[in-house]
């Protein structure tokens, strides 16, 4: 009897730190995506910073100037929602601009057009990365143990980014 | 942007005193890390203590277990775990960078062990195991924490995503193209000679297919010499030869850096037979940096390398006849020949340590965005929080 009690006692002990375990392990899931996706932004904002730039210098003509002001600025404000749609209307600006200004000269504009063909490369990576924790995340919060013990607590489910990173 | 001196902790799962991929690869690394201001420290198994660079730690001697279909000098078990941890805990590092974590190493053991920025970078390809499968569960809460994972090739990437459902970023294996371009043209071992580098005496580097194709070969190309350079007992391999073929071939051990470059420039082609287990090949993007025209098998990793045989021609792998057909129509066709060890060269730039180092530290600065030191993990956070720990 005695030995039967201490059995469950031992089962019921496992069970909560396994239980524990998923909960750190998802906490850190989460944590990755906070992370990740704070790089992603970061980088972002420095390309809608680079594309107001660039629609200011020699580069841009007066209408390509004013499409990419406005691809900009509406990436910049956009919710995490429709960021990436956004973005993605803002990479289309820059590639139309980048394919027609093949020929630019003089120091400043190349500068840019190598910064910003840099951090692109950068964005690439920072996209796969994200979208590599969000996928994790989701796959473990689907499980029905993590969703029986609401493991989750209050963390947002992440919300997927759809970049078509073809395009850069 | 401001330069930061980084503390990076590299860890390599081999036997830092045999010759390999992976050892090399992390020393090269290592080497032009510490070149940019960075300290790095990287933890080893090695059987001898001494003749070590100053940031090789060793973690003990490897034992030698088969995998994969070669023999792995690897380490793991409590003391080499309880080194690992104190690596870890006396290291600071800002970033730890672990190789091959998939498998039982001490790399596996410090991405159990630790916590924060954690790159992983994956090396091989394999089929598809059923071993995996079972470890699969056991494996994925490790392979969870690292923060960014690095594939050498779409081949280890494709393994990747099968074996651990995760995806990765593909950044190949560096070499010193620029270098490699300096080779300069050594009779000795030019004219119509097919270059051979590696450890020629194991079955998945390929050399007897080429034994059995040569037949085929001298019946194209009468004086065709084989050249192999590289570790291995060359009278024991040339018993398994026919003998009237034994003297093709000549043998040259060991080469250096140098030798390698003249022997690559000026032999009249490469021949990769392997039959598998190569994730990348490194010693092909070695060839084609040093302008040779290039005879691979056409396993993945060699067509992605050589872009379905754009830079080098590629036979049926393990086919006798179809590596003699491509050696032989090679060097017969000079002008073939030197189009693809022209555009060879410039392609493998793309494979020179500074770009691909640069693109190995563009994946670190992400992984340390906002994640501070690594530090030993606990797997019970919320126990300890309430344990008062």
């Amino acid at each position: 009897m005695n030995f039967k009690a201490l059995v469950i006692l031992f089962l019921i002990a496992l069970f909560a730190w396994y239980l524990s375990f998923l909960a750190t392990r998802l906490d850190r899931l989460h944590h990755r995506v906070e992370t990740s996706w704070a790089n992603l932004d970061g980088l972002l904002q420095r390309r809608a910073a680079i594309a107001i730039e660039i629609a200011r210098s020699e580069i841009a003509d007066p209408a390509s100037s004013l499409l990419l002001t406005f691809a900009a600025h509406q990436a910049r404000d956009a919710s995490v929602k429709d960021r990436s749609q956004a973005e993605t209307g803002l990479t289309g600006a820059l590639g139309i601009l980048l394919e027609t200004s093949e020929t630019m000269q003089g120091a400043i504009e190349q500068e840019l057009l190598r910064e910003l063909s840099e951090l692109n490369e950068k964005i690439k990576v920072a996209i796969s990365l994200h979208v590599e924790s969000v996928n994790r995340t989701i796959l473990i919060r689907s499980k029905w143990i993590i969703r029986t013990f609401r493991l989750a607590g209050r963390a947002p489910l992440p919300v997927t980014y759809e970049f078509e990173a073809d395009v850069l | 942007m401001t330069f930061e001196r980084k503390r990076i902790g590299i860890v390599c799962p081999y036997g830092w005193d045999t010759p390999g991929g992976v050892q090399a690869h992390i020393a090269d690394l290592a080497t032009y890390l510490i070149s940019q201001g960075h300290y790095v420290s990287v933890l080893a198994p090695t059987s001898d203590e001494e003749n070590l660079p100053d940031y090789v730690v060793s973690a003990g001697k490897p034992i030698s277990i088969p995998y994969n279909g070669a023999v792995a000098r690897i380490l793991f078990g409590p003391i080499a775990f309880a080194r690992v941890r104190n690596w870890i805990a006396q290291g600071e590092f800002d970033l730890l960078h672990l190789h091959e974590p998939a498998i039982p190493s001490i790399a596996l053991l410090a991405c159990f062990a630790a916590e924060g920025p954690l790159v992983g970078t994956f090396h091989a390809s394999a089929k598809r195991q059923k071993a995996i499968f079972a470890i699969g569960p056991i494996l994925e809460p490790v392979i969870e924490k690292l923060t960014a994972r690095i594939a050498v090739s779409e081949a280890a990437r494709e393994t990747l995503t099968e074996h651990l459902e995760t995806d990765a970023v593909v950044v190949p294996n560096g070499i010193y193209a620029r270098r490699l371009a300096l080779g300069k043209l050594n009779d000795q071992w030019s004219g119509n000679s097919i270059g051979f580098i590696g450890r020629f005496q194991e079955p998945r580097k390929g050399l007897m297919v080429l034994v059995e194709a040569l037949p085929a070969i001298i019946r194209e190309v009468p004086d065709v010499r084989i050249v192999v350079a590289g570790p291995g007992d060359s009278a024991e391999f040339l018993e398994s030869v026919p003998p009237y073929l034994r003297n093709r071939f000549s043998f040259l051990g060991r080469i250096s850096e140098e030798e390698k470059a003249d022997f690559l420039h000026s032999i009249g082609v490469y021949v990769a037979p392997n039959t598998g287990g190569e994730s990348f090949g490194i010693i092909l993007a070695e060839a084609l940096a040093a302008g040779a025209a290039v005879v691979a098998s056409d396993i993945p990793a060699f067509q992605a390398l050589l872009g379905n045989g754009k830079y080098g021609e590629l036979f049926t792998s393990e086919d006798p006849s179809s590596l003699a057909q491509s050696i032989s129509t090679l060097l017969k066709d000079a002008g073939r020949r030197n189009q693809l060890k022209s555009d060879g060269k410039v392609y493998a730039q793309y494979f020179d340590w500074d770009e691909v180092a640069t693109r190995i530290y563009d994946v670190y600065e992400m992984a340390m965005v906002g994640l501070g030191k690594v530090t030993l993990s606990s797997e019970n956070r919320g126990w300890n929080k309430f344990l008062g720990k």
